[in-house]
């Protein structure tokens, strides 16, 4: 799925490793998100959505292009 | 750290190598009231070695931290999918045997139990988590 996160994460100069570590995951889920491979969980949704203060449909694209 | 989010497990990294040692224990005690005490002795030694490298490896890798001290939600994922894939293969093997065994003329034991075990518990496992909701 179409996201946000490494475009946010970039924007506050954080590494894949410090955001997983706010999250409570591994540096291979962050990465893997941002590579659109896995689509995280509602609560992981939420949580990074929270954590960068925009909404769950800003940070995510569900809409195939 | 967030809480409540997500059903990540956390174990200590001696956990899987003390497991093993704890696994390759139990087969020397059954080996040995076998009357094949050496076969025992050579599955405690595979077993030790086999706890040593997941030990060396932890620090190494995250696929083997996944695998051994803590896994994430995405891990997780992954951990259902290759025990279905596991699961499924075992019961592929199971059934093939089974037919195996009958064509031959033999009764299919212990094929047929096996399969039926799996089968029961595949459809206690669907009508639990159906349950559950």
């Amino acid at each position: 799925m179409k996201n946000q996160v490494r475009t946010l994460r970039t924007q506050r100069n954080l590494a894949q490793g410090q955001l997983a570590e706010a999250m409570g995951v591994s540096r291979q889920t962050i990465n893997s998100i941002e590579n659109e491979r896995y689509t995280p969980s509602l609560p992981l949704a939420l949580a990074l959505a929270r954590y960068f203060g925009v909404t769950v449909e800003v940070m995510f694209d569900d809409q195939e292009p | 750290m967030i809480k409540n989010r997500s059903p990540a497990v956390v174990r200590s990294k001696w956990f899987m190598p003390a497991f093993c040692l704890a696994l390759g224990v139990v087969v020397l005690v059954a080996s040995w009231l076998g009357g094949q005490l050496g076969s025992g002795v050579f599955g405690l030694v595979v077993m030790t070695a086999f706890g040593l490298v997941i030990l060396l490896l932890t620090g190494r890798s995250e696929t083997i931290r996944g695998l051994t001290t803590g896994r994430d939600e995405r891990f997780a994922q992954i951990d259902l999918k290759a025990t279905a894939v596991a699961g499924l293969a075992l019961i592929l093997t199971v059934i093939v045997a089974w037919l195996v065994e009958i064509a031959r003329g033999h009764s299919g034991q212990p094929y047929d139990w096996l399969a039926a075990i799996a089968g029961l518990a595949y459809l206690a496992a669907v009508a639990l988590f159906r349950w559950r909701g």
